[in-house]
C-alpha cells in the first residue's frame, strides 16, 4: 500500500496468488478423475492436471518476478479518486446481481439503472427511475413478446400474474 | 456451367417480392439477435423455427439463412462499438475494431467490418456454387488427427507475438484451456472439474466469459478513467462511409488471405471463431507494422471479419453437400429441414433442386441485402455512442446480464460473469494478454477431444499425427507458424517480404519511420 | 400452489368450463396450464431429441391442443445432463416438460451426476428409435455375418464410431461384443453426425446410428445398413438406395447377433412432485399428439416405431430397460457406484 491508494506491486502479488489458487484447484479436480495415461490415450484428468501445474508454475514465476525484482513498487494501481469512481460503477453491478437473484431481472434492471444513473451521472431521481422502468419494459417487449425467451422473474411479476 | 444455369433457376425462384420481404425481415431480426449478446445466431434461428412450420421450405430456409447473415453482421457491431462480442466469432474483431472506434472512427471501423464481411460471405457462396462437390469430398478426408492438426495450426498462427511477459501469456493461455475442460468429458463420458456444483455440469459458457472479460472489464477501465468513451463524438456523414469503401482495395492481401483461411476453416469444421482468430494472427504476423495491431489497425478489422463470414458461409456447405451440420446454426436449420419434410443429404441436390439452388441464390442476394441494411444502420449505431456514458453504461450492463441469463437460464452465471469481469480487469491493468485465454477457451476443448479420439484410434501412438501427407502437412504448417518470427529474423526475410507486397502507408495514421532500416 | 391466476385465465374460465362440459372425460379439467409451458430439450438445437420436441410443439400449435404458448429451451450440455439438472432443480413445477431419451435414467448410473433418476417422473414414451449397424458404402461386407466374421479375424482392430461415451451407442457396441464374442474399438464422437462423417470418410469401420441420422447419406450410397436391432423387420416403405428400402434390412438376430431388441425410447418427463393431475393432463395431451397424422408422418419419415406408453406400462418399460443396460454397465465396469 502506498499513501494514495493501492500499489501495483500489491495487485501483481494478489493476482499471481489468485491464478495460482485456480491452478491448484484445477490440479485437485483433475486428480479426482485420474491423471494417468491409459492404453487408449490420456485419462480424463491428464490434460487438466498438467494445465493446472503450468498455471501454478506461471503464477509462481509472476510472483517471484514481482517480489524478487521489486517490480512496480512505485506504480499506483488505483488512487483514491479512481477507486471511488470504480466503486460507484461496480457496487451497483454486484447489487444488480443480488437483487436479480431475489426479485428477478426486471426489478433488478429497473433498480440498477436507477441507482447507476443517480450515482454516476447525478441525474434527477425521476429521470433515473423513468429510464429504469422504460428499459425494463423494452426488455419485456423484446424478449418475452418478440423472441419468446423468458427472463428471470421474481415475486413481483408473479403477483401481477406474469410468469 | 450446369451449376450456373441451375443457379439462374434458383434466382428465378427467389426473385419475388414475397421472398425479398422475407429476406429483409430475416436480416433485420438477425441483426437484432446478433447485437443482443445472449441470443446469438443458433438461438435466434431456433426461435424462428416455429414460425416456419407453416411456410413452404424455400421461404422458410430464406428466412432462417438471412437471419443467420444478419446475426453474423450484428455480432461485429457490438464488438466494435462496445467491446462486447455479440457472437463468439466476432471476438477477434474487438482487437482492432474497438480501438479504432475509440479513436473516434466508429463509422470507418463499422464500414470496414461490414464491407469485408460481405466480401468474405460472397466469396464463400461463389465457392459453394462452383466447387461444392469437390470441396465436400475433400472435407471427408478429415478425421480426428487432421482436426487436431487444424486446431494446432490455428493456435500456432495466433500465439507467439505478444508484448507481455511470457509467464503472463502462459498463465492466460492455460487458464483458457482449464476453463474449457470444465463439465462433461465426452471421451470418457464422465464429469470433471465441476467440484460438485450442479451449474458447472454444462461447462463454463464461452459467451459468459467473453462478456465478463471484454464487456464489463472494459467498462470498469473506462469508468475509472472518467466516465466517457473518448472522442467518439465525431459527426457521421455518408461521405465517411463512401470514403472507407474506396479505401478497401488497399487491404486486398489481407482480404484474400482471410477469405482463403475462412473457407478452409469453415469446411474443416474448426468454424468461424477459429478462422477469425487465425486470420487476425496471420495478418499481424505478416504485417510490416505488427506493432500497430491492437491499436486500431484496419487490417486487423478486415481480416477477422472476412474470415468469419467466409467461414460462416462455407459452414453451410457440409449441410448441403453431405447432409451434416457444419456449425451450430446449420444444425438448427437441418432440424428445420426435417420438420418441413425434406431429407438433408447429398441427394437433396437431385430430389429438390429448386430448394437447394433457391437457398444458394438467396445466399448471394441475402448477403447483399444484409450489407446494404447494416451500412444503413451505421449512423444509427454510431449515434448511440453520443449518448452520455452514465446512461449507456448501465444499459450495456443490463443487456449483458440479460444475455448471460439467456445463455443457460442459470443465475450461477451471474457470479461467473462477475468473476470473469474481475479477471479481465486485473489482466488489463497488469498487462496480462486476454486474447490467448479466449482463443484457448474456444479451441482447447475441441483440440483435446480430437487428440484423445486420435489416441483411441491409434492405440495411444503419437505417430498418428505424421501418418499421412494431409495431417503431416498441416502439422508442419503449424510448426512453421510457431517459429516464423524466429525464421524471418534469422534469414532476414523481412526486407525481402516488404519488397514483395508493398502496401501504401495509412493516410490517417502518423507514419512512423521504420526503425529497422 | 399457484393461487394467483393471471387475469386472462379468469376471463377464459367460463369458456373452459363450457368446453369441459362438452368433453366426455372430465379429468382433463382437473389441471390446466395457466401460463406458458417450457419444453426443456436435453439436446442441442438440431439433435434428435430437439426434432422430437419441436415436432410435438408444432403439432400442438397446429391443432390448438393447448391454450398456453410453448417455450422451447435447449439444454444439451453434459450429454443432456444440463437439462435434467435444470428440471430436477425445479421440484414440483408442472411447467417444465422435459424431453429426452433413456439417458434420463442412464446418465446417473455411469457418472456422478448432480441429479438422481427419481428427481423426474416419467410422463410418456412416444416412439422407439431403432438402431442399425452401418458400414461404408464401398465396404466389402454384404451382410452383418460377414462383418462379424471379419471382426473375429482382427479382434480389437475394427472401429465403431458413436455418439458420446458410455451412452446408448457404446452400450450397444458392448452388447454386440458380448453376443458375438468379438472385440471392437469404440471411438466416441460428439454426436451422431460426426460419427456419420467419420464413417462416410472411411476413417472408421462402422457405426450404430439411428435411421434418421443416416438416411440422407444412405440415399447417396455413401454408407449402407447391414442389420437392424428390432424384433422384426422394419415396415416396407419407399426404396431408399438401389431399390432397397428400410423393410429390406434383415434383423440382426437373423444374422447371428443374438440381440433381439435394442431401441431408444423418446421420453417426456416432469419434475418429481408435480401433481398427478398435471401428469394426467400432459399424458392426455401427448396422447392426442400421437394420434395426429402429422405425428405419424414424423415417425414414418424418421423411421421410428410409434409406441405410446404411459402410467404403469411406462414404469415397467423403464425398469426393464434400465436393468438390461445396467447389466452391461456392470460388466464393463462403468457403473459410478
Amino acid at each position: 500500500m502506498t499513501h494514495n491508494g493501492i500499489s501495483r506491486y500489491t495487485m501483481e502479488i494478489a493476482t499471481a496468488l489468485l491464478t495460482g489458487a485456480i491452478g491448484m484447484a484445477i490440479c485437485y479436480g483433475a486428480w479426482q478423475v485420474g491423471t494417468g495415461w491409459t492404453p487408449s490415450g490420456p485419462d480424463s484428468g491428464y490434460f487438466p492436471f498438467w494445465i493446472g501445474i503450468l498455471i501454478v508454475a506461471g503464477s509462481l514465476v509472476n510472483l517471484l518476478r514481482t517480489v524478487i525484482g521489486h517490480r512496480h513498487k512505485d506504480e499506483t494501481f488505483l488512487d483514491a479518486a479512481r477507486l471511488r469512481s470504480l466503486a460507484r460503477f461496480t457496487l451497483p453491478i454486484i447489487g444488480f446481481a443480488i437483487v436479480s437473484l431475489l426479485l428477478g431481472l426486471y426489478v433488478g434492471t429497473t433498480l440498477y439503472v436507477l441507482f447507476a444513473m443517480r450515482l454516476q451521472g447525478h441525474y434527477a431521481w425521476w429521470k433515473s427511475l423513468a429510464s429504469g422502468i422504460a428499459i425494463s419494459i423494452c426488455f419485456y417487449l423484446l424478449f418475452e413478446l418478440v423472441f419468446q425467451v423468458p427472463l428471470l422473474k421474481g415475486p413481483l411479476e408473479h403477483a401481477f400474474g406474469i410468469y | 456451367m450446369n451449376n450456373l444455369s441451375l443457379l439462374m433457376d434458383g434466382f428465378a425462384t427467389i426473385l419475388t417480392w414475397n421472398h425479398l420481404m422475407i429476406m429483409v425481415i430475416g436480416v433485420m431480426l438477425g441483426m437484432l439477435v446478433g447485437v443482443l449478446p445472449g441470443l446469438g445466431a443458433p438461438n435466434g434461428v431456433s426461435l424462428l423455427l416455429p414460425l416456419t412450420f407453416t411456410m413452404d421450405p424455400v421461404s422458410a430456409i430464406i428466412l432462417l439463412s438471412c437471419m443467420y447473415w444478419g446475426a453474423l453482421f450484428g455480432g461485429s457491431t457490438t464488438s466494435i462499438l462496445f467491446n462486447i462480442p455479440g457472437e463468439p466469432s466476432s471476438v477477434a474483431t474487438t482487437f482492432d475494431g474497438y480501438p479504432m472506434a475509440r479513436n473516434g472512427e466508429a463509422t470507418r471501423a463499422l464500414t470496414l467490418a461490414f464491407m469485408s464481411a460481405g466480401l468474405g460471405a460472397l466469396a464463400g457462396v461463389v465457392m459453394i456454387t462452383l466447387l461444392a462437390n469437390w470441396v465436400a469430398q475433400f472435407g471427408l478426408k478429415f478425421s480426428s488427427p487432421e482436426y487436431f492438426a487444424v486446431y494446432f495450426l490455428a493456435f500456432c498462427s495466433f500465439i507467439g507475438m505478444s508484448s507481455s511477459a511470457p509467464s503472463k501469456t502462459l498463465v492466460s493461455m492455460m487458464l483458457g484451456l482449464a476453463f474449457a475442460t470444465v463439465g462433461m468429458d465426452s471421451v470418457s463420458g464422465g464429469l470433471r472439474l465441476t467440484f460438485g456444483i450442479p451449474d458447472l455440469v454444462k461447462g463454463i459458457s464461452f459467451l459468459v466469459a467473453v462478456m465478463g472479460l471484454f464487456g464489463i472489464a472494459e467498462l470498469m477501465v473506462t469508468t475509472e478513467e472518467g466516465l466517457s468513451f473518448n472522442g467518439i463524438k465525431s459527426r457521421i456523414r455518408i461521405k465517411d462511409i463512401l470514403r472507407t469503401m474506396a479505401e478497401l482495395p488497399r487491404y486486398w492481401v489481407s482480404l484474400v488471405r482471410s477469405i482463403l483461411i475462412g473457407i478452409w476453416m469453415g469446411i474443416t469444421p474448426a468454424g468461424p471463431t477459429a478462422a477469425s482468430f487465425m486470420s487476425h494472427g496471420l495478418a499481424k504476423r505478416f504485417s510490416r507494422h505488427p506493432e500497430r495491431f491492437g491499436k486500431g489497425e484496419p487490417n486487423g478489422i478486415v481480416s477477422p471479419e472476412a474470415a468469419d463470414h467466409s467461414a460462416g458461409t462455407s459452414a453451410l456447405l457440409p449441410m448441403l453437400a453431405l447432409g451434416v451440420p457444419g456449425s451450430a446454426t446449420a444444425a438448427v436449420m437441418m432440424g428445420g429441414l426435417m420438420i418441413w419434410g425434406l431429407t438433408p443429404g447429398p441427394m437433396l441436390f437431385v430430389t429438390r433442386p429448386d430448394f437447394v439452388w433457391g437457398l444458394i441464390a438467396s445466399m448471394y442476394l441475402g448477403n447483399v441485402v444484409a450489407v446494404i441494411l447494416v451500412l444503413a444502420t451505421v449512423p444509427l449505431y454510431a449515434s448511440i455512442l453520443r449518448v452520455p456514458f452514465a446512461i449507456i453504461g448501465p444499459v450495456i450492463v443490463a443487456v449483458i446480464f440479460t444475455g448471460v441469463y439467456q445463455v443457460a437460464n442459470s443465475t450461477f452465471d451471474f457470479w461467473l460473469l462477475l468473476f470473469f469481469a474481475l479477471l479481465g480487469y486485473l489482466f488489463k491493468k497488469l498487462d496480462y494478454p486476454v486474447a490467448p485465454l479466449v482463443l484457448t477457451m474456444v479451441l482447447g476443448h475441441r483440440a483435446e477431444e480430437a487428440f484423445r479420439q486420435s489416441m483411441v484410434m491409434s492405440d495411444g501412438s503419437l505417430t498418428v499425427f505424421w501418418s499421412n501427407s494431409l495431417v503431416t502437412t498441416i502439422m508442419g504448417l503449424g510448426v512453421l507458424m510457431l517459429v516464423w518470427p524466429l525464421i524471418s529474423k534469422l534469414v532476414g526475410l523481412r526486407g525481402w517480404r516488404q519488397r514483395l507486397h508493398r502496401q501504401k502507408p495509412q493516410t490517417h495514421e502518423p507514419s512512423t519511420p521504420d526503425s529497422r532500416h | 400452489m399457484y393461487t394467483l391466476k393471471p387475469l386472462c385465465t379468469h376471463q377464459l374460465r367460463p369458456l373452459a368450463l363450457f368446453f369441459a362440459a362438452l368433453t366426455v372425460s372430465g379429468s382433463a379439467l382437473a389441471w390446466q396450464p395457466d401460463r406458458p409451458v417450457e419444453f426443456v430439450v436435453t439436446s442441442g438445437a438440431g439433435g434428435g431429441t430437439d426434432t422430437f420436441a419441436r415436432t410435438v410443439q408444432s403439432i400442438i400449435g397446429k391443432h390448438q391442443l393447448m391454450d398456453e404458448s410453448i417455450i422451447v429451451s435447449n439444454k444439451g450440455g453434459g450429454s443432456g445432463a444440463e437439462g435434467y439438472v435444470y428440471s430436477a432443480s425445479s421440484k414440483d413445477d408442472p411447467y417444465k416438460l422435459t424431453f429426452g431419451t433413456n439417458n434420463e435414467y442412464l446418465l446417473p448410473e455411469v457418472g456422478d451426476m448432480p441429479y438422481a433418476a427419481d428427481d423426474l417422473q416419467p410422463v410418456a414414451a412416444m416412439a422407439m428409435d431403432e438402431f442399425l449397424i452401418w458400414v461404408n458404402g464401398d465396404a466389402d461386407y454384404a451382410s452383418a455375418k460377414e462383418f462379424i466374421d471379419a471382426a473375429k479375424q482382427n479382434p480389437g482392430k475394427m472401429q465403431f464410431a458413436g455418439s458420446q461415451s458410455k451412452d446408448t451407442d457404446q452400450t450397444l457396441v458392448s452388447m454386440i461384443e458380448e453376443a458375438t464374442g468379438t472385440e471392437f474399438r469404440y471411438v466416441p464422437f460428439n454426436g451422431g453426425s460426426q460419427a456419420l462423417v467419420q464413417l462416410a470418410g472411411g476413417h472408421v469401420d462402422a457405426n450404430v446410428n439411428n435411421p434418421n441420422e443416416n438416411l440422407g447419406q444412405w440415399q447417396a450410397g455413401m454408407i449402407k445398413p447391414l442389420c437392424v436391432f428390432s424384433p422384426e423387420q422394419l415396415p416396407k416403405g419407399e426404396p431408399v438406395h438401389e431399390g432397397k428400402g428400410w423393410g429390406d434390412i434383415p434383423t440382426c438376430q437373423s444374422q447371428g447377433i443374438d440381440i433381439a431388441e435394442y431401441r431408444m425410447p423418446r421420453t417426456v418427463w416432469l419434475p418429481a412432485g408435480a401433481s398427478e393431475e398435471a401428469v394426467t393432463y400432459y399424458q392426455d395431451l401427448l396422447k392426442k399428439v400421437s394420434e395426429t397424422p402429422e405425428w405419424k408422418d414424423y415417425v414414418t419419415r424418421t423411421v421410428q416405431t410409434s409406441q405410446f406408453l404411459s402410467g404403469d406400462e411406462l414404469k415397467q418399460y423403464i425398469d426393464d430397460n434400465a436393468s438390461t443396460v445396467k447389466k452391461v454397465f456392470e460388466q464393463e465396469g462403468w457403473s459410478a457406484s
